[in-house]
C-alpha cells in the first residue's frame, strides 16, 4: 500500500484537482455550527476535524424519500435515471466507511438494488482519520482504519499521510503527483480498530428474552421520534408507498426511510404485528445493531459512530445493555 | 373509470383546507374531468345535499346543533366520510380553550341573554363515523391530491405514523429541542409536512395533531427538564388538539 504526504498547504490545490475528476463533497460546518456532508465549492473549507456529521454518507446511496418506479400510460414502467459522473466524498471516517461496506453487502448482493448500485458505482471515497468522543464506540467495533475507500488521509502535524487503497486511488494519486511528497520511511499509525463487522459469538440467552426489564425501560423513555435510524449509517429499513395519479392510470412508487421502533414497521396485512410493543421493538433493534440479521446474521451492524446517542433527544444508549448482555454470555 | 361523486363541506373552521384544494390550480382541470363535485358550497352552487356521494370531505370542527345536523346528513348520504384537516380530525384551533367553565364564559360574553345552541366544539368523530383522516392545518397539497387519487380508485388514503422529527432529521436539520432548548412539539406531532417549521428554525407548533405513537408522558418530562413550566407546555399542546392523554407512553 503506497504512502504519500500531503502538506496542509497543498490541501486547497488537492481539492481543486479532485474537482476536475468529479463532483466534490465533504463535511462542511454550517452557520448553525452543525456539520453536514455537502457540495464543496472552490473556497469552501471542509471541516476535517469534525467528530461527526448529522446524517451519515448513506444519504448519497439511499435518499430519505425517493421515487423508485413510475407508470405512465405512454411510457409504461420506468425507473428513475441516475447521475453518472464521479462523486468524490472527502473526509469519510472509518466508521462511516465500514457502514458503507455493510450496506454494500446488503444492497449489492444478489440481486443488487439498482438505485443503490448506480449511486455506489459513482462514489470515490476518501477516508479521514478522526478523534473519537464519548458517544463513539468504534473501539468496541474495531477495524483497520482504512477499510473500504480509495484513498485514506491520516491527520498529522502540518498535513496528511495518504495511503492508497485501490487501483482507483492509485490513478487518482498519479494525477495528483506533483502535490504529494514521498512518505519515505513513514509507517501507518497503529490502529486499535481491527475488526469492524467481524462475526460475533452466538447471542446470550438473555438477549432473546422479550421480557427483560431493560427493554421496557428503554421503551418508556423513547419518544419514538425516529432520529436514531435516520442518522444511523447502517440503518436501511424503508417503507414503500404507492400513489395513484389523477388521470386514473399513472402511478408512482416511493421508498422512504423507516425505523423499527415504529409500530408500522412490523405490521402486516390485517393489522397483525410481529413486535407488538415498543419494548419488543427495542430488542429487535438491539439484535440488529449488535447481532445482525438475515444473511448477515452474526455480523453486527453498529459501527460505533455514536450518532444515535448524540441525536437521541432523551439520550438513550444501547451500549450499557449491550455490555451487560455480552458479559452474560455463557 | 366512473367519476366519483364528492361532497365537500366546511363546519367551524377557516375554510383553509378547502381553499388548499382550490389552490391546486394546475390540477383543477384534470380534477373537474375526473371527479364530480356535487356539493361544494365554497366553490359552486347549487348547495343542496341530494342523492348519494362516494365520499364527503368535511373540514372544521362541529360546534353547533345545525352543524351536527349537516354532518349527520352528509354521513347519511355518503359511502365514505373523510375528516379534512386538523379541526375536523382533532378539533383544531376552533376548539382552543382554557379550563374556565363554559357557563362562566357564556355569562362573560353574552351576559344574561340565552344562547340558541351551546354545543362544545368537537372533532367529527365525536358525532359520526369517520372513515379516514387527512390531517394538517391545512393539509399539504400532495396529501390532498393523493387523497383524490385514492378516491378515484375507490381506496382510502394510507396514513403515515412517523412524527415530524423523522421528517426533520431526514432534512438534516439541527434539532431545535435538543440543541437550542426550544419547545418543539415535533416528537408528538404527526409528520408528513417535511418539517416545514423546524426547517426554518421555528419550533413545531403541533398543527398536524398527535402522532399515534406519541410518548406524551416522556415528552412532558423532557420539556419540563428543559425549563418549561406545565402551563406553557399544556397551552402549546392544546393549540391544535384539546384532548391529550398526558399519561400515554406508547
Ligand atoms: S431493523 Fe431497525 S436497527 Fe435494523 S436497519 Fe432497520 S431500522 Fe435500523
Ligand atoms: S447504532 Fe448508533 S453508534 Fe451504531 S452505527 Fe448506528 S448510529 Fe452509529
Ligand atoms: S432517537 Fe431516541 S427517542 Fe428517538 S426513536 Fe430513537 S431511541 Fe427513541
Ligand atoms: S427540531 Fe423539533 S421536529 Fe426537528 S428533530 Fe428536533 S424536536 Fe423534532
Amino acid at each position: 500500500m503506497p504512502l504519500f504526504i500531503l502538506p496542509q498547504t497543498a490541501l486547497e490545490p488537492f481539492m481543486e484537482r479532485l474537482r476536475t475528476v468529479g463532483e466534490l463533497h465533504g463535511p462542511l460546518r454550517g452557520s448553525d455550527d452543525a456539520v453536514r456532508f455537502s457540495f464543496l465549492q472552490t473556497g469552501d473549507q471542509p471541516d476535517l476535524t469534525a467528530v461527526r456529521s448529522l446524517l451519515p454518507p448513506k444519504k448519497y446511496l439511499l435518499a430519505p424519500d425517493e421515487t423508485i418506479l413510475t407508470y405512465r400510460p405512454a411510457a409504461g414502467y420506468q425507473t428513475p435515471a441516475h447521475e453518472t459522473g464521479p462523486l468524490i466524498l472527502l473526509g469519510v471516517h472509518p466508521c462511516d466507511l465500514a457502514a458503507i461496506a455493510y450496506l454494500d453487502r446488503q444492497f449489492l448482493a444478489d440481486p443488487p438494488d439498482p438505485t443503490y448500485a448506480a449511486r455506489r458505482k459513482r462514489l470515490i471515497l476518501i477516508g479521514n482519520s478522526c478523534t473519537p468522543d464519548n458517544n463513539c464506540s468504534c473501539h468496541q467495533r474495531p477495524s483497520a482504519l482504512s477499510t473500504n475507500c480509495d484513498l485514506f488521509l491520516y491527520q498529522q502535524d502540518n498535513g496528511f499521510l495518504i495511503s492508497v487503497e485501490t487501483p482507483h486511488g492509485e490513478r487518482l494519486c498519479q494525477s495528483l503527483g506533483d502535490l504529494l511528497l514521498p512518505a519515505e520511511d513513514q509507517q501507518l499509525p497503529p490502529s486499535s480498530r481491527s475488526n469492524f463487522g467481524l462475526p460475533l459469538p452466538a447471542p446470550s440467552a438473555n438477549e432473546l428474552d422479550a421480557h427483560l426489564p431493560d427493554w421496557q425501560r428503554l421503551a418508556d423513555h423513547c419518544l419514538g421520534c425516529g432520529a436514531c435510524s435516520v442518522c444511523c449509517p447502517t440503518c436501511s429499513c424503508f417503507e414503500i408507498l404507492e400513489f395513484g395519479g389523477l388521470d386514473g392510470c399513472s402511478a408512482e412508487r416511493l421508498r422512504r426511510w423507516d425505523n423499527c421502533l415504529f409500530k408500522s414497521h412490523s405490521e402486516v396485512a390485517g393489522g397483525h404485528s410481529f413486535q407488538k410493543d415498543r419494548a419488543q421493538r427495542f430488542r429487535y433493534r438491539y439484535r440488529h445493531k449488535y447481532r445482525g440479521y438475515g444473511q448477515l446474521q452474526g455480523v453486527p451492524s453498529c459501527v460505533g459512530c455514536g450518532r444515535c446517542r448524540a441525536q437521541c433527544p432523551t439520550g438513550l444508549d444501547l451500549r450499557p445493555l449491550a455490555e451487560y448482555l455480552e458479559k452474560e454470555r455463557p | 373509470m366512473s367519476r366519483p361523486r364528492l361532497a365537500i363541506a366546511g363546519l367551524t373552521a377557516c375554510s383553509g383546507c378547502q381553499l388548499s384544494l382550490l389552490n391546486c390550480e394546475a390540477e383543477l382541470p384534470l380534477l373537474l374531468e375526473r371527479i364530480e363535485f356535487q356539493f361544494f358550497p365554497l366553490a359552486c352552487s347549487p348547495v343542496r345535499i341530494e342523492g348519494c356521494y362516494d365520499a364527503a370531505l368535511v373540514e372544521g370542527c362541529c360546534s353547533t346543533a345545525h352543524e351536527a345536523e349537516l354532518l349527520r346528513e352528509l354521513r347519511d348520504h355518503s359511502r365514505l366520510l373523510i375528516a379534512l384537516g386538523t379541526c375536523a380530525a382533532w378539533g383544531g384551533v376552533a376548539t382552543l380553550r382554557n379550563d374556565t367553565p363554559r357557563k362562566e364564559l357564556r355569562r362573560q360574553v353574552y351576559g344574561r341573554h340565552p344562547l340558541p345552541d351551546d354545543d362544545v366544539p368537537r372533532p367529527l368523530s365525536a358525532i359520526v363515523k369517520v372513515d379516514a383522516v387527512v390531517t394538517g392545518c391545512p393539509p399539504e397539497k400532495h396529501e390532498l391530491l393523493a387523497l383524490l387519487g385514492d378516491l378515484l380508485r375507490g381506496n382510502l388514503p394510507v396514513r403515515g405514523t412517523a412524527p415530524v422529527c423523522t421528517d426533520c432529521r431526514m432534512r438534516e436539520n439541527l434539532c431545535l429541542l435538543q440543541e437550542r432548548g426550544m419547545l418543539c412539539l415535533g416528537p408528538l406531532t404527526l409528520g408528513g409536512c417535511a418539517a416545514r417549521c423546524p426547517s426554518l428554525g421555528v419550533p413545531c407548533e403541533g398543527c398536524r395533531g398527535p402522532a399515534p405513537e406519541a410518548n406524551v408522558a416522556e415528552a412532558l418530562e423532557l420539556y419540563c427538564q428543559n425549563g418549561f413550566d406545565a402551563m406553557t407546555v399544556t397551552g402549546r399542546l392544546r393549540r391544535f388538539c384539546p384532548e391529550w392523554n398526558h399519561d400515554q407512553r406508547a
